[in-house]
C-alpha cells in the first residue's frame, strides 16, 4: 500500500514538472506546488499514512484543476514544447503499447547506423466479434528517445532516411501497409553521401508511386525531415502535435535577422502563432486528414488510454485508403458503422490486388493534387475560366489523338517499314547501283546524304543589354590575388562574357531577364499562368505587404514563371525561379504554377527545364501549405519522367532547402553553374544544429558533385550550347521530337 | 581642341607613330613596361608613363585620363585588333578617338568565319571550305566528302584538306589531312586541343591549296566614303611557322613569266578587296591577304584590321605628287576625320622595295626565339635604305623576352626588282648585329636565312 502511494507520489512529481516546463514558472504556483511535493516525496517515511493518503488525493485534485487549466490557455508555442518534452510519447512506446508485437529492423539502440530513425515489422491484432485477424505492417519513424543523446532528437541523418526508404521498399516487396511515425524537429542537415536534401527527394520521389498503403501519424512535424517520411495516403496528426515549415526559432530568427545567437522569446512565441503549425489549423488547411484526440496538456509515456486509441484510429485509417480502392458502397457502410471502440465489427483485407493499386496510385496523386489548391489567387473571370477549361480540354484532345494514336500507328508502320527495307538493300543493291551511277554522270553531282541533327544557329540569339552592364567602370573579379585577373570592364563582363571572368572563369551573379534572353531562341518565349499570385493564407503578420513590395519591385505575381520556349528549334516547357522574388522561395502559387507547367509539359510531350536562378527554400511565411507543396510537385515530377519525358534542372547562385530536397532534388538530370551553392541547410543552421562549422566551400558546385548530387558542372557561356545537346541526347522516348 | 595620342605599344612601331605625330604636329604620349626602360621609344619621347602590360587596359585608359590624350593608337599586336578596346576606347564616359576601323569592323572582319560567310555572299573567292563550325564527326566527314570532290573539280592533284580550330591562329591547332580514315581522329584532336586552349569547340575544315604566292593588298578607307589602296605586297616567304620574314612589293613583277596575267589578277583581288571594305564602311588602313594559285586563282585568306609591319614596303612604292606617303600618317588624319585630299589617279607606282626582319632566332633549329643582350648593331648610311630599330646603338641591349622578337626592319627601295633584289644582298652584307646569350655563347640572327630566301622572291612556294 505505501509502495503504492509512493509511486503516486512520484508520477504526481512528474505531471507537476512536466506542467511547469509546458507552462512556465509562474503558472499558479507550479513552483511551490512542486518544491511541497518534493518535500514529501523525499522524506515520504516520516510522514504518517493517513496524512500521506490525504495529500496524495488532494494534490491529485490540484494537478488535475491545473491540467485543466493548462489546456484551457494553451497556446502554440506551449504545443512546440510538449512535442519536445523528454516525457512525451515516442516511438518506442507506440510499438511497444499500440502493437501487439514487432520486431526492429536495421538495428536497436546506439547499434544502429542511424539511431534516430526505427524501422520495424509489427503485428495488429483485430478482434471482430470472436474472431481475431492479424495484420503485417512495416513501421517506420523517428525515435526521440526520451531525451537519449544519441537519438539526436529524432533527427535522422541522410543514411538514417535512406534506411527509411530501403525499407519502404522491403515492404512493397511484401506487400504490406507502412506506417510512418513522424517524431522530427527536423532532418540533421549535413551534405555527407547520400546528403540530406538529396536522400529526402529519393524518398519522396519513390513514396509517390509506393504501391502499398501508407498512413502517417505526425507528433512534430518538422519541415523536410518530416516530408522524408510523410507522404501517405492518410495523414494522421496528434491533437497536441505541430507540423510547420521551420521551427518557431528558426523562424524567429530570420524574421529578426539574426545570424547568431538566440532570438528573444516573445518573437518566437509569436512566430509560432502566426505559423498555424497546430493540428486544428493544419486539419482547416486540408494538410491532414484527421487528428488524435490526446489527454489534457498532451499524452505522456503512461497515456495506456491514447495508445488504444490510437491503435484504433490507425487500424481505421489504413481500412479507409484500402476501401478506397474497392466499391465505393462498401466503404459507406464501413464509414457508418463508426468504429470507436476496440471490438471491430468488420474485417477488412489488407492486400491488393493489380487494379487495386493502380487505384490507389490514382487517388493519392489527385489528393496531394487537390491540396492547397484553395490558396490560390487566380484573378479569372467566369467566362476566362470556363474558356482555360474548354482550351485545356482541346490540347489535351489533340496531343491524345497526335501522340497517343496518329504517332503511335506511324511509329509502328515505320519500323516494320525499316525493317523491310534494311532487307531488301541487300537485294536490290546489284540492281539500285548502276542506276546510281548513271545518274551521277548524267546530273554530274553526287548527291550527298542530307544531316537530319538540328544545330544551333548563334545568331538566334538576341541581343540583350543587362542592366548591370550600362555604368563604365571597372570591378576586380575576387579571385584576382589567386588567379592574377585583370579589372574587368563592366560592360564588357555583363554583355559578351555572360558575367564570368574569362581569366579564372569565376561566376558574377546576374539578373533573371539575362537567362531568359540568352538561352532560348529568339522570341521563343511565351508564359503562362501568369496571373497565378501568391496570397497570405495564413494571415501572416507583414507578408503581405512584403509580397506587395515584391510584385513591385518585380511586377510578377509570384516567384516562379512558367513559359513555352524554344533551343535550337526545339520547344520545350520551362519554369524559373527567380531569386528578385522574395529569394525564389517556394510557397502555394510556385507550387501550383510548377505542377501545371510540368502536367502541360507531360501532355504536350515537351521536354521540361527548371531553372534555378536563386531558391531559398520553401517560404515560411506560407506555413505548412508551403511544405506540402514538396510531396506535391515530387508526384508530378515522378509522373512525369515516369511517361518518358526529360526534367533538367540547372541551378545557379543559392539553391537551399525544401525545393532542392524534392522536386529539383528529384531530378534525373541536375547540373549546376560554377557559381552555385547548393545543399539542404545554411551554415547558420547547421553550426545550430551540428554545432560545428563547415567549411566555406561546403556548398559549392564542385563538392556536390563530389558527393553524386549533380551530374555535372556548366559555364555559364556554354548553358544555351550545353542545354541543346542534353536536350538531343537526354531523356525518355515519349518525347514529341523521338519520333 | 589640340589632339593628343596615347601609343599604345612599343618597339619600332612606338618610333614610327610618333614620328608621324610629330610631322602633323600632334601631341602624344608613350608608355613602356619595366623590361622596355632602355627601348629608343622611351628614350625619345617627352611624355611617358610606365604600366604593368602593354595588354592591360584598364592602365592604358588610367594613362590616357590622366595626360588628357584624347585618342589612342593601338600600333599592331597587342590591343590592336581588340574588338573589346576598341569598344571601350569610344564607349566610355570619356570617350577617346580609336586609330583603327570600328570595333563592329575588327570584331566581324577578325572573325575568320564570319568574314569568310559574308564574302561568300558578296561574291568574293574564298578557299573552299565549311563556313560554320563543325561540332560532330557526321558532320565533319559529310564535309569532308564534300570538299574533296570540290577541290578535285577545281583541278587540285591529290586533294587534302586542314583541319582548323576556329578559334586558332598563327599555326597553332590546325592540322592536315588526306584521307577520309584520318579524319575523325584528327577532328576529335582538333577539337579537344581547341577546347582545352580557348574554350571554343568550335572546328572548320579547308581544302589545302598546296602551292600558292601570298599577296595582299593595302587599302586605306576615310570617314567621307572614300577608298584607295596602295597596291600589293607579296608576303610569300616565311618562316616554318607561317610567320612572314620577307616581304616586297608590288606583288607580282611584271618581269617574271606567270601562266595568267598578272595585272588582271592583280586588279581582281583589290577590286574584291574593296568590295569587302565597303560592305563594312571602313575607314582606315587595312591588309586583305589573298593567296594566288600558279594557275592564277585566287582565295581571300584574312582581313588584318590594322596598320601592319611591312605597310613601309608600300609607302616606299607609291607616290603623291612625287612624294613617297606615309600610311601611319594618313592613318592618323583619317582617324581625325579628315578627308584624303587626293583620289586614286593621284598615286603612281613606282620602282620595288623589299622588308627583311632582322630576328636573333636560331633558323637550324626550328626558329627559336633567342634572348640575350644586343653588343653592336650597326648598319652603312645609304640614300636607298630606312632601317626601322628600337635597338639603341649607343649601349647594349637586352632582349626583353615576353614580346614579338624583331630587333630592326631594314627597308630597300629600288628602280627595278633586279636593282632592289642586289641592294639587299648588299646591305645582308654589310649590316652588322653581334651579341651574347645569357650563357655566353654568340648570339644568332637570321641574316643568312635571308639572304638563301632572297633568291626565291616572286616564286611559288609548297606550303
Amino acid at each position: 500500500m505505501q509502495i503504492e502511494l509512493y509511486k503516486t507520489l512520484k508520477n504526481l512529481l512528474e505531471t507537476a514538472t512536466y506542467i511547469r516546463d509546458i507552462k512556465g514558472e509562474d503558472f499558479f504556483g507550479i513552483n511551490s506546488l512542486i518544491n511541497k511535493i518534493s518535500e514529501v516525496y523525499d522524506n515520504f517515511y516520516q510522514y504518517e499514512p493517513s496524512y500521506l493518503e490525504d495529500f496524495v488525493k488532494k494534490t491529485k485534485e490540484q494537478l488535475d484543476i491545473l491540467l485543466e487549466q493548462g489546456e484551457k490557455t494553451l497556446t502554440p508555442y506551449e504545443i512546440v514544447k510538449i512535442t519536445r518534452h523528454p516525457q512525451r510519447f515516442t516511438l518506442q512506446d507506440i510499438l511497444e503499447n499500440v502493437y501487439d508485437s514487432y520486431m526492429e529492423l536495421g538495428g536497436e539502440g546506439e547499434i544502429n547506423i542511424d539511431p534516430a530513425i526505427v524501422c520495424a515489422k509489427a503485428m495488429l491484432v483485430r478482434k471482430v466479434g470472436d474472431e481475431i485477424f492479424f495484420h503485417q505492417v512495416m513501421v517506420i519513424g523517428h525515435e526521440k528517445g526520451h531525451g537519449e543523446e544519441f537519438r539526436e532528437g529524432g533527427s535522422a541523418k541522410p543514411w538514417g532516411n535512406e534506411k527509411a526508404l530501403r525499407y519502404m521498399k522491403m515492404a512493397e516487396t511484401e506487400g504490406i501497409p507502412i506506417h510512418f511515425f513522424i517524431f522530427t524537429p527536423g532532418a540533421y542537415p549535413i551534405e555527407d553521401y547520400p546528403g540530406a536534401a538529396q536522400q529526402i527527394a529519393k524518398n519522396l520521389y519513390y513514396m509517390a508511386k509506393l504501391r502499398v498503403p501508407t498512413i502517417s501519424f505526425i507528433s512534430e512535424g518538422g519541415s523536410g525531415g518530416a516530408e522524408a517520411i510523410g507522404l501517405a495516403d492518410m495523414r494522421l496528426m496528434a491533437e497536441k502535435g505541430y507540423y510547420s515549415v521551420i521551427s518557431p526559432e528558426g523562424a524567429a530568427a530570420i524574421e529578426a535577422k539574426i545570424s547568431d545567437g538566440r532570438p528573444p522569446r516573445e518573437l518566437v512565441e509569436k512566430c509560432a502563432k502566426a505559423l498555424k503549425l497546430t493540428a486544428k489549423d493544419n486539419l482547416k488547411f486540408g494538410n491532414i486528414d484527421r487528428i488524435v484526440p490526446e489527454p489534457l496538456l498532451g499524452a505522456r509515456r503512461k497515456d495506456y488510454e491514447f495508445f488504444k486509441r490510437l491503435k484504433i484510429e490507425l487500424i481505421r485509417a489504413t481500412d479507409e485508403v484500402i476501401l478506397q480502392t474497392r466499391s465505393i458502397k462498401f466503404l459507406r457502410k464501413y464509414a457508418a458503422s463508426k468504429q470507436e471502440t476496440e471490438n471491430f465489427k468488420y474485417y477488412v483485407n489488407w492486400d491488393l490486388d493489380e487494379d487495386e493499386i493502380e487505384i490507389l496510385i490514382e487517388n493519392r496523386y489527385k489528393k496531394y493534387r487537390k491540396m492547397t489548391q484553395w490558396a490560390i489567387h487566380e484573378n479569372k473571370t467566369l467566362f476566362k475560366s470556363f474558356f482555360d477549361l474548354g482550351h485545356n480540354l482541346s490540347v489535351k484532345f489533340k496531343n491524345e489523338i497526335n501522340y497517343k494514336i496518329l504517332k503511335q500507328g506511324q511509329k509502328t508502320f515505320k519500323k516494320f517499314l525499316n525493317e523491310l527495307t534494311s532487307e531488301s538493300t541487300l537485294l536490290l543493291k546489284p540492281v539500285s547501283d548502276p542506276i546510281k551511277t548513271v545518274y551521277n554522270l548524267i546530273v554530274g553531282k553526287k548527291t550527298g546524304p542530307k544531316l537530319l541533327t538540328p544545330s544551333l544557329q548563334d545568331d538566334d540569339i538576341p541581343t540583350y543589354i543587362s542592366p548591370l552592364g550600362l555604368e563604365d567602370k571597372t570591378i576586380t573579379c575576387p579571385q584576382a590575388e589567386k588567379y592574377g585577373c585583370p579589372d574587368l570592364w563592366v560592360p564588357d563582363l555583363y554583355g559578351e562574357f555572360c558575367g564570368v571572368c574569362p581569366n579564372c572563369g569565376y561566376h558574377f551573379p546576374l539578373e533573371y531577364k539575362w537567362y531568359l534572353n540568352n538561352i532560348f531562341d529568339r522570341n521563343s518565349i511565351r508564359t503562362f499562368n501568369d496571373e497565378i499570385a501568391s496570397t497570405n493564407p495564413l494571415e501572416f503578420e507583414g507578408y503581405a505587404e512584403k509580397l506587395k513590395a515584391a510584385r513591385k519591385k518585380t511586377g510578377l505575381n509570384s516567384g516562379l514563371i512558367s513559359f513555352e520556349a524554344k533551343i535550337g528549334g526545339i520547344s520545350l516547357i520551362a519554369i524559373m525561379l527567380i531569386a528578385e522574388f522574395r529569394q525564389g522561395t517556394v510557397g502555394v502559387a510556385e507550387g501550383e504554377k510548377f505542377i501545371r507547367a510540368i502536367e502541360l509539359a507531360k501532355l504536350t510531350r515537351r521536354p521540361f527545364l527548371a531553372l534555378v536562378h536563386t531558391t531559398g527554400g520553401i517560404r515560411i511565411h506560407e506555413g505548412t501549405l508551403g511544405v506540402v507543396q514538396m510531396p506535391r510537385c515530387t508526384m508530378a515530377v515522378k509522373d512525369y519522367v515516369d511517361e518518358g519525358g526529360l526534367y533538367i534542372v540547372v541551378y545557379d547562385n543559392n539553391s537551399y532547402a525544401g525545393p532542392v530536397a524534392s522536386f529539383l532534388g528529384a531530378a534525373p538530370y541536375q547540373f549546376a553553374l560554377k557559381s552555385t551553392r547548393l545543399g539542404f541547410a545554411g551554415p547558420r543552421v547547421i553550426r545550430e544544429t551540428t554545432g560545428q562549422d563547415v567549411p566555406p566551400d561546403y556548398h559549392s558546385a564542385e563538392n556536390a558533385l563530389k558527393r553524386g548530387h549533380i551530374q555535372g558542372i556548366w559555364d555559364r557561356r556554354e548553358l544555351r550550347k550545353k542545354l541543346f545537346t542534353a536536350l538531343l541526347t537526354m531523356g525518355g522516348k515519349n518525347l514529341y521530337y523521338r519520333w | 581642341m589640340k589632339e593628343k595620342i596615347l601609343i599604345a605599344n612599343r618597339g619600332e612601331i612606338a618610333l614610327r607613330i610618333m614620328e608621324a605625330c610629330e610631322d602633323l604636329g600632334v601631341d602624344y604620349v608613350v608608355v613602356y613596361t619595366k623590361e622596355d626602360e632602355e627601348s629608343l621609344h622611351v628614350r625619345y619621347a617627352k611624355e611617358k608613363y610606365r604600366i604593368c602590360d602593354y595588354r592591360d587596359m584598364n592602365d592604358l585608359l588610367a594613362v590616357a585620363d590622366e595626360s588628357g590624350c584624347t585618342a589612342v593608337h593601338p600600333g599592331y599586336g597587342f590591343l590592336s585588333e581588340n574588338f573589346r578596346f576598341a569598344r571601350r576606347v569610344v564607349k566610355r564616359s570619356r570617350p577617346l578617338i580609336f586609330i583603327g576601323p570600328s570595333w563592329e569592323a575588327i570584331r566581324d572582319l577578325g572573325n575568320k568565319l564570319f568574314m569568310k560567310k559574308l564574302a561568300k555572299d558578296l561574291g568574293i573567292p574564298v578557299i573552299p571550305g565549311t563556313t560554320e563550325p563543325v561540332y560532330n564527326e557526321i558532320e565533319a566527314e559529310l564535309k569532308e566528302e564534300e570538299l574533296l570532290e570540290e577541290l578535285g573539280s577545281l583541278g587540285v592533284q591529290k586533294p587534302s584538306l586542314l583541319v582548323k580550330a576556329v578559334a586558332g591562329g598563327g599555326g597553332m591547332g590546325i592540322e592536315e589531312v588526306k584521307s577520309l580514315e584520318e579524319l575523325r581522329p584528327t577532328f576529335r584532336k582538333i577539337r579537344a586541343y581547341a577546347k582545352r586552349l580557348f574554350g571554343d569547340e568550335g572546328v572548320i575544315i579547308e581544302g589545302k591549296i598546296p602551292v600558292f604566292q601570298h599577296l595582299e593588298v593595302q587599302l586605306l578607307g576615310s570617314k567621307h566614303g572614300e577608298y584607295v589602296h596602295f597596291g600589293t605586297r607579296n608576303c610569300t616567304i616565311q618562316s616554318p611557322y607561317k610567320q612572314k620574314r620577307i616581304e616586297i612589293a608590288p606583288g607580282f613583277s611584271y618581269q617574271e613569266t606567270y601562266s595568267f596575267d598578272p595585272k588582271k589578277v592583280e586588279e581582281e583581288i583589290i577590286n574584291y578587296s574593296i568590295k569587302l571594305a565597303k560592305a563594312f564602311n571602313y575607314d582606315s588602313v587595312g591588309t586583305w591577304e589573298w593567296l594566288v594559285t600558279p594557275d592564277g586563282k585566287f582565295y581571300l585568306m584574312e582581313v588584318n584590321t590594322r596598320i601592319q609591319v611591312e605597310n613601309e614596303i608600300s609607302a616606299k612604292i607609291s607616290f603623291i605628287e612625287n612624294k613617297q606617303v606615309n600610311l601611319i600618317k594618313e592613318q592618323i588624319r583619317v582617324a581625325f576625320g579628315e578627308k584624303l585630299g587626293y583620289s586614286q589617279k593621284d598615286i603612281e607606282f613606282k620602282g620595288t622595295s623589299i622588308e627583311y626582319r632582322l630576328i636573333a632566332e636560331d633558323t637550324k633549329k626550328g626558329f627559336i626565339p633567342l634572348s640575350g643582350t644586343i653588343t653592336q648593331i650597326s648598319w652603312p648610311e645609304l640614300p636607298w635604305l630606312t632601317m626601322r630599330t628600337h635597338v639603341p646603338q649607343d649601349k647594349p641591349y637586352a632582349i626583353p623576352t615576353q614580346f614579338d622578337p624583331n630587333l630592326a626592319l631594314a627597308i630597300v627601295y629600288g628602280e627595278t626588282f633586279e636593282e632592289t633584289k642586289k641592294r639587299g644582298l648588299t646591305l645582308l652584307d654589310q649590316i652588322i648585329i653581334q651579341g651574347i646569350t645569357s650563357d655566353g655563347k654568340e648570339l644568332k640572327t637570321n641574316i643568312s636565312f635571308l639572304k638563301e630566301k632572297t633568291e626565291f622572291l616572286y616564286k611559288f612556294l609548297e606550303a
